[in-house]
């Protein structure tokens, strides 16, 4: 019961993480319909990017790696993606090179740096117990900063004005163009916030585990699951499947043992677009959108 | 000497398999990232049948077919529900669902042990040991293969499936059942790897789950993106092309540390500037959509 | 019951509590031209995606030839003989003119994979006669992707005629094209009539054809049928002529 317990706080706080990482890739995919299979690599890149900063000091390495994760970002948007869509190529064409980029920043990183497992936080981290839980300190900054993001994005998407200007470059781009919206600067600044959102819950996650230059397309993936289950047009979907994921992964640590984890992910992935396709959080698309 | 024999016999594994993922990626329009997973169940099927039950070559192959057959079958009726993305994402699913089950189940698979010692194939009393008797094996086969792909590319059914994925709405306005069609690309497709599977079992003499993970479908699906797919020539000249490119690298004298990441880098990087300029591949005729 | 003979009964389609098409009755004359008009949105399309199965109606049925057609899938009711030229045309673009064509002849028994690699010759001779139906005989090599817009929607006629169907919906046949290839459409869908004996239905929204080729129009609005008659009665029915052709009293 006490397992049971800690292992669902840890939902939680894995779920945070998550929901950062389903945001990063749910705001690129929504407004530009990109499959951002190279938001792996920014991932990855934001996690070494930090590794190599905190040798001169726990804020560099934070800037370093949100620095480099942004800058990757932007240059897959600019070198890569503008010019496929000004091609006019076709959203799989888009989806495969993105994946090419993520094999090649990937092993460029294994290159650079060595396949091995990277660890950024020596020494033990402190543990605090609240009754029958026991937290380590990153455990609570994960939470409590994933928690705090994804909060904001909850409540701002029916606020702020740039998350409307995202969500109307989904539905409709050309219109937006047609009333003045500067569409590459908002593509810029998307490309921008999934860099330092998934930036952040890479280095969160590599301060407590260490990082792998093969880590970024499985973290990714579970932001795209997320996506997908919880519905592409339902932000506030994406968030709560995220922690659903991290909750139902809990349970299975629980009733089975981790090594089941991926498998029941994805399992969870095709039961629920079984019964119902457009997500756990929308509802029914045009016949012509087939 | 040797080792070009290797390469030819490696090269004849991965033609069959590209071809039968040429039916539903480049036949059938379908992205599918789960191929390497139809090609492991066929090498552990055989491997199983042929050494709990003692079965011979010529009995366990087919029935190693009709085993990943069945199971390709299952997973497409509900995985054929979906299209673009989801669809991915979905046999990318099933990809790491049955990488799983290898990997985890080790009261029936090994687990990361893997399997060695498995029998080399007997066929009508003659024994395939040697390179040179493997090469004529697998060559044998692959001459099979190409006969009954050339068949399907080019049968009535090869012409409906190519509809089916220029434009679905419009081939179902005609009369073709596109779930139907696709499920059946989707299991000879899983059976037919089923082949190359139990050819890889018997040549190599031991396999482990990490043969037959996502990078693994990844590269069978980069075979055809590169060399092309929805015909005969692109897939050929794809495999042999991603085939040799690591011996290639080795020639210009890369150290063997580096030269794995180096490959992989050129993967990556061929891969976006075939997509921008020649997004049908080499040779091929399908673009994805 | 004639060859070709739709019946729609009360049809009604909701999209989240707006009613898209609602108490549609009509019957579509068989062997004869039958015109669909109204505004945008006025749910003509629609219409056909519910007689196709790519929509299921809500409310109503479907009966064609005598049979209800609700619970089929579109690639069902294809076989039942009903055809379908797209508003975006939709030909098979990666193929070429020939392979759009034997496409549409092939039947299911051959379709089984394996069958019928012996067949081709025949079919190729029998597609050509489709070909030369529309004009387009020298472009057979051709893939569809490098046809002008007009040549493919010839293409899509030649499909569907090849498609051997009873009943054809055409949605916006001419709209985009020429008038030298819409002088030829329309004498290629008369020829349809008349010669091929097929039924058509035809949404349109250029009122010289609709009086030129329909028997009979049906104008839709607001997912209603507002007024049903002879073409020359509609098109001066003061109600369409106000809410459809634009032109106030």
């Amino acid at each position: 019961m006490k397992l049971l317990v800690q292992l669902l706080v840890n939902g939680l706080v894995n779920g945070a993480i998550y929901a950062l990482v389903a945001l990063a890739f749910g705001l690129v995919y929504r407004s530009t319909r990109i499959f951002h299979i190279a938001l792996g690599a920014v991932y990855t890149t934001a996690a070494y990017g930090m590794y190599v900063g905190v040798k001169s000091g726990l804020g560099v390495g934070l800037a370093l790696g949100i620095l480099t994760a942004v800058l990757l970002s932007l240059a897959v948007e600019w070198g890569i993606y503008r010019p496929f869509v000004r091609k006019g190529s076709s959203l799989g064409v888009i989806l495969i090179a993105s994946l090419g980029v993520y094999i090649f920043v990937e092993n460029l990183i294994a290159l650079l740096f060595g396949n091995e497992v990277k660890i950024i936080s020596s020494g033990i981290e402190p543990s605090y117990t609240f009754g029958p839980l026991i937290l380590t300190r990153i455990q609570i900054i994960q939470f409590l900063v994933g928690f705090a993001i994804t909060g904001v994005f909850f409540w701002g998407i029916k606020k702020t004005r740039f998350l409307k200007a995202v969500w109307a470059m989904g539905e409709e781009p050309l219109l937006l163009e047609v009333l003045g919206w500067p569409i590459t600067r908002l593509r810029n600044a998307i490309f921008v916030w999934s860099a330092v959102l998934v930036g952040l819950a890479s280095m969160l996650v590599a301060y407590d585990v260490g990082t792998d230059p093969h880590t970024g397309l499985s973290a990714i993936l579970l932001g795209a699951v997320a996506v997908l289950v919880g519905g592409v047009d339902s932000l506030r979907g994406w968030i709560w499947t995220a922690f659903l994921i991290a909750e139902i992964q809990s349970l299975a640590i629980w009733k089975f043992s981790a090594k089941w984890n991926d498998a029941i992910t994805f399992l969870l992935l095709i039961l629920v677009l079984l019964l119902k396709p457009q997500g756990l959080f929308t509802s029914e698309s045009r016949v012509e959108e087939r | 000497m040797n080792y070009v024999i290797h390469l030819l016999i490696m090269i004849n594994i991965y033609l069959v398999l590209a071809y039968s993922l040429n039916l539903v990626l480049g036949f059938g329009g379908l992205l599918s990232l789960c191929h390497a997973a139809f090609y492991g169940i066929g090498a552990y099927a055989y491997t199983l049948l042929a050494m709990h039950f003692d079965l011979p070559f010529m009995v366990a192959l087919p029935l190693a077919m009709v085993i990943t057959g069945l199971l390709a079958f299952f997973l497409g009726i509900p995985g054929l529900k979906f299209r673009g993305d989801p669809f991915v994402l979905v046999t990318l699913g099933f990809q790491v669902i049955i990488f799983s089950v290898l990997y985890n189940w080790v009261s029936l698979t090994k687990g990361p042990y893997g399997i060695p010692g498995i029998p080399r194939p007997e066929i009508f009393g003659f024994k395939i040991d040697s390179l040179y008797d493997f090469l004529g094996l697998t060559g044998s086969i692959l001459i099979l293969s190409v006969l009954f792909f050339l068949a399907l590319y080019r049968s009535p059914f090869g012409l409906a499936l190519k509809a089916l994925r220029e434009d679905e709405r419009a081939a179902e306005s005609l009369g073709k059942p596109s779930q139907l069609y696709l499920l059946w690309a989707f299991t000879l497709g899983g059976a037919v790897a089923a082949v190359s599977g139990a050819l890889y079992a018997t040549y190599v003499t031991y396999i482990d789950p990490t043969s037959f993970t996502l990078n693994e479908s990844i590269f069978l699906v980069a075979i055809l993106l590169v060399g092309g797919s929805g015909n005969f020539w692109g897939p050929t000249l794809g495999t042999i092309f991603l085939v040799l490119l690591p011996e290639a690298l080795r020639f210009l004298g890369l150290p063997d540390t580096i030269a794995p990441n180096v490959r992989q880098m050129i993967y990556g990087t061929i891969l976006i500037i075939l997509m921008y300029w020649r997004p049908q591949g080499i040779l091929g005729e399908f673009k994805i959509r | 019951m004639k060859k070709g003979e739709l019946k729609l009964k009360n049809v009604g389609k909701k999209f989240k509590g707006f009613w898209a098409v609602k108490g549609v009755t009509a019957k579509f004359l068989p062997q004869r031209i039958t015109g669909l008009i109204g505004p945008n949105g006025a749910g003509k399309t629609t219409l056909f995606h519910l007689i196709t199965g790519e929509l299921v109606p809500d409310e109503g049925d479907i009966i064609y030839q005598g049979e209800s057609l609700k619970e089929n899938p579109p690639w069902r009711v294809a076989r039942k003989g009903i055809g379908r030229m797209f508003q975006d045309v939709r030909v098979f673009q990666g193929l070429s003119v020939l392979e759009n064509i034997v496409l549409a002849l092939q039947t299911p028994e051959e379709e089984i994979p394996f069958y019928g690699l012996l067949k081709k010759k025949e079919k190729k001779e029998e597609a050509l006669r489709w070909i030369e139906f529309v004009g387009l005989e020298n472009e057979i090599k051709r893939k569809a992707e490098d046809l002008s817009y007009g040549q493919q929607k010839l293409l899509a006629l030649a499909r569907i005629m090849a498609g051997n169907f009873d009943l054809l919906l055409l949605d916006e046949p001419i709209a985009g094209v020429s008038p030298v290839i819409t002088k030829k459409i329309l004498k290629l869908l008369r020829e349809m009539v008349d010669k091929y004996k097929k039924t058509l239905v035809i949404i349109e929204h250029n009122m010289n054809v609709i009086m030129d080729i329909t028997d009979w129009v049906y104008f839709l609005n607001e997912g209603r049928i507002y007024f049903s008659g002879r073409p020359d009665h509609v098109l001066g029915a003061e109600e369409v002529r106000r809410l459809y052709l634009g032109l106030v009293k």
